[in-house]
């Protein structure tokens, strides 16, 4: 993998709360556009990972960078990566007392966006929420909820899009809905991480994939991997292996 | 700034919607009211109004340790202080705008609590409205400040309710200390008493400039 | 090596409180200053040292220093419950009242308050990196409000009944040494308590980290 066109480059990357290391020694490179799904069972640091990728939590060790600029130590540099950084994550962020068109202008002017009403406008449209705009977030159901959460996401109109278990919760018809939608961010030219332990997910979307087990990148699986039968196979045998 | 007024708008704007928070203080500190009736010896009301300046800051501040866990409650519910940490911004600015809005709610429940303190003990809150409002904004401001902190840091706790007072109460003596000092003066002779403010605006620029400056280290996880 | 120069300066420190004089007008009960001073300044040390500490945890983010925080203010509350112990009997004996509002005595009562917080916010917060760093955050703002409360309680002045012999340079004859000599004990116990616990807590954070590895 060429680390010059690496929109996002992760060496040593560890990990630890108190004395539990989380994450150990992670080295990553995600190319621009590319669609990488972080697949493991539970407890194997996936959240971690992508909340560090996000810059809400520090590395113990080692170095990350986004989109070129930013290491993963300083605060200030920390900042400037999460401007790049659209996360979606277990929960929503969203206010509960505020209509879904609140809670974007909201995250908007959290982005400092030009126009935030108009940010907020086109997002609904796109995400296809405009009928309950007005209407407080708090009384959306799961799948409506996930699709306000992602025009969240994409309030600044980030280069990297971090997805932790976006399927969490939804029915089979708002998960196909979801699973077009992310297609759809792929094709645009975004950068997208997409931990699950859906393996029909991650095949259906990734260009690549890594399984993590304990902290560990246990394998790795290119383009050509990724077809079902051999990318449960490989995952099965690794995650057996290292558990 | 921007920052600060998209913080404290919807701080205001999800406070106006539900109105749980600002009701539930005033139920609380409109019964300490009561209570404080009872507690207190029959007298003549010279003694009921030379004790009421204290009880006033006192029912102030235990209603603003009930508001200021709400304030970081209502963020954690979908993670939302998540979301705010996740912004590529000096996290100064999101203190700026909670701390505010937190601010505009002990106001306008100590107004009130004034009030009813006026109407049940015969407090003469409106016979100085000016030094008055001088001496509550400046007292409101202390508690506010050191209260956003320090509720970020409690609500992620065990029992953040108890460890919220435990942690406020030895550090806002200073600010009831003077407030109290300050509003007794003035009830008594109508005079703005300098020494008790000037505490006042000292203790609030200690813990509004180190609260803004270490509140950085409270978002994070 | 510390652990010799408690047991040093504490003999030297036992022996000068003996030799010094009786008092004329409070007798014995004026020798538990010797010990309610010193111990008043190691518990001003430790709580400086846990805020100091903390500082430099946000700083540099190195355990170490959250670890050095704890264990001073561990030691800090030990002491200070000495001073808040020793104060009040000597206060009986003296003042006749255990307890008077002065404003040194409310200063340290408020600290003790503070501290104590501090230990149990430790303890009531998940996570070693987010306790650390709630700790620190509440280590600072409470040393920054020390002033503040002394500021507080001057404006309720004229009742402060605390000898200033001290900062007045007004010590009786025969008492500089046996102060002198205490307040380095007490520091010197201060640092040898501080370290013990310190490095325990270094075995306690190993302890964990090699349990979480599970059997090799």
């Amino acid at each position: 993998m060429n680390a010059t066109a690496a929109v996002i480059s992760v060496r040593g990357l560890t990990k630890r709360f108190g004395p539990v290391t989380a994450l150990d020694g992670i080295d990553l490179d995600v190319r621009r556009g590319e669609t990488l799904a972080v697949l493991g069972p539970n407890g194997a640091g996936k959240s971690t990972l992508l909340r560090l990728l996000a810059g809400l939590a520090r590395p113990s060790r080692g170095s990350l960078r986004i989109g070129g600029g930013g290491d993963g130590d300083a605060s200030a540099s920390r900042a400037l990566a999460r401007g790049g950084v659209g996360y979606v994550g277990h929960a929503t962020l969203l206010y509960p007392a505020l209509t879904a068109r609140e809670n974007l202008v909201f995250a908007a002017r959290l982005y400092g966006v030009d126009d935030p009403a108009g940010r907020a406008g086109s997002l609904l449209r796109a995400q296809g929420l405009e009928a309950v705009a007005e209407r407080p977030a708090g009384e959306f159901s799961r799948g409506t909820a996930q699709r306000l959460a992602i025009a969240r996401g994409l309030v600044h109109d980030p280069a990297v899009v971090l997805l932790d278990e976006p399927f969490a919760g939804l029915d089979r018809a708002a998960s196909e809905r979801l699973l077009e939608r992310l297609r759809d961010l792929g094709r645009s030219g975004r950068t997208l991480v997409l931990v699950t332990h859906d393996l029909g997910h991650a095949s259906a979307l990734a260009d690549s994939a890594l399984v993590l087990v304990r902290g560990r990148i246990v394998h790795r699986a290119s383009a050509e991997d990724l077809e079902p039968a051999r990318l449960e196979a490989a995952y099965l045998a690794r995650v057996e292996a290292a558990s | 700034m921007n920052v600060l007024l998209a913080v404290l708008w919807k701080d205001l704007l999800s406070e106006w919607r539900s109105r749980d928070r600002v009701v539930s203080m005033l139920l609380f500190s409109l019964l300490v009211v009561v209570i404080f009736h009872f507690a207190l010896p029959p007298g003549p009301p010279a003694q009921a109004q030379a004790l009421a300046p204290g009880l006033l800051w006192v029912a102030t501040l235990f209603a603003a340790l009930l508001g200021l866990n709400r304030a970081f409650a209502l963020e954690l519910e979908n993670d939302a202080l998540s979301g705010l940490a996740l912004a590529p911004v000096d996290r100064g600015w999101i203190f700026l705008g909670k701390a505010i809005a937190n601010f505009v709610l002990i106001v306008v429940v100590q107004v009130v609590t004034a009030g009813a303190f006026g109407l049940a003990f015969g407090a003469p809150v409106l016979a100085h409205p000016v030094g008055f409002a001088l001496v509550l904004g400046l007292g409101s401001a202390g508690i506010s400040a050191a209260g956003t902190l320090f509720g970020a840091v409690a609500v992620r706790t065990r029992f953040r309710e108890l460890v919220l007072a435990l942690l406020l109460l030895p550090l806002l003596v200073p600010v009831l200390a003077a407030a109290t000092r300050a509003t007794t003066v003035l009830f008594e002779t109508g005079d703005l008493d300098p020494a008790p403010l000037r505490l006042l605006a000292v203790a609030d620029a200690v813990f509004w400039i180190s609260s803004y400056l270490l509140f950085e280290y409270v978002l994070d996880e | 090596m510390l652990a010799l120069a408690v047991a040093l300066t504490g003999a030297v420190w036992a022996l000068l409180v003996v030799m010094a004089p009786m008092d004329a007008m409070q007798g014995p009960i004026q020798k538990i200053l010797y010990v309610h001073v010193p111990t008043a300044f190691a518990a001003y040390a430790a709580f400086a040292t846990t805020a100091v500490a903390g500082a430099f945890y946000l700083w540099r983010e190195d355990e170490a220093f959250d670890r050095l925080a704890l264990s001073a203010a561990e030691v800090g509350v030990v002491l200070c419950t000495l001073v808040l112990v020793t104060g009040p009997i000597w206060a009986k004996g003296t003042w006749g009242r255990w307890w008077s509002w002065d404003p040194r005595l409310t200063v340290t009562l408020l600290l003790w308050f503070i501290y104590l917080a501090y230990i149990l916010l430790r303890s009531f917060t998940e996570g070693s990196e987010r306790t650390a760093r709630f700790a620190a955050v509440y280590g600072i703002v409470g040393l920054l409000a020390v002033p503040l409360n002394y500021l507080a309680i001057d404006l309720f002045g004229g009742r402060a009944i605390h000898p200033e012999n001290l900062s007045r340079g007004s010590l009786g004859e025969g008492m500089g040494a046996p102060f002198a000599a205490g307040i380095v004990a007490a520091l010197v116990a201060f640092a040898y308590l501080t370290c013990l616990r310190f490095q325990l807590e270094g075995l306690r954070a190993l302890a964990a980290r090699r349990a979480s590895l599970g059997p090799p």
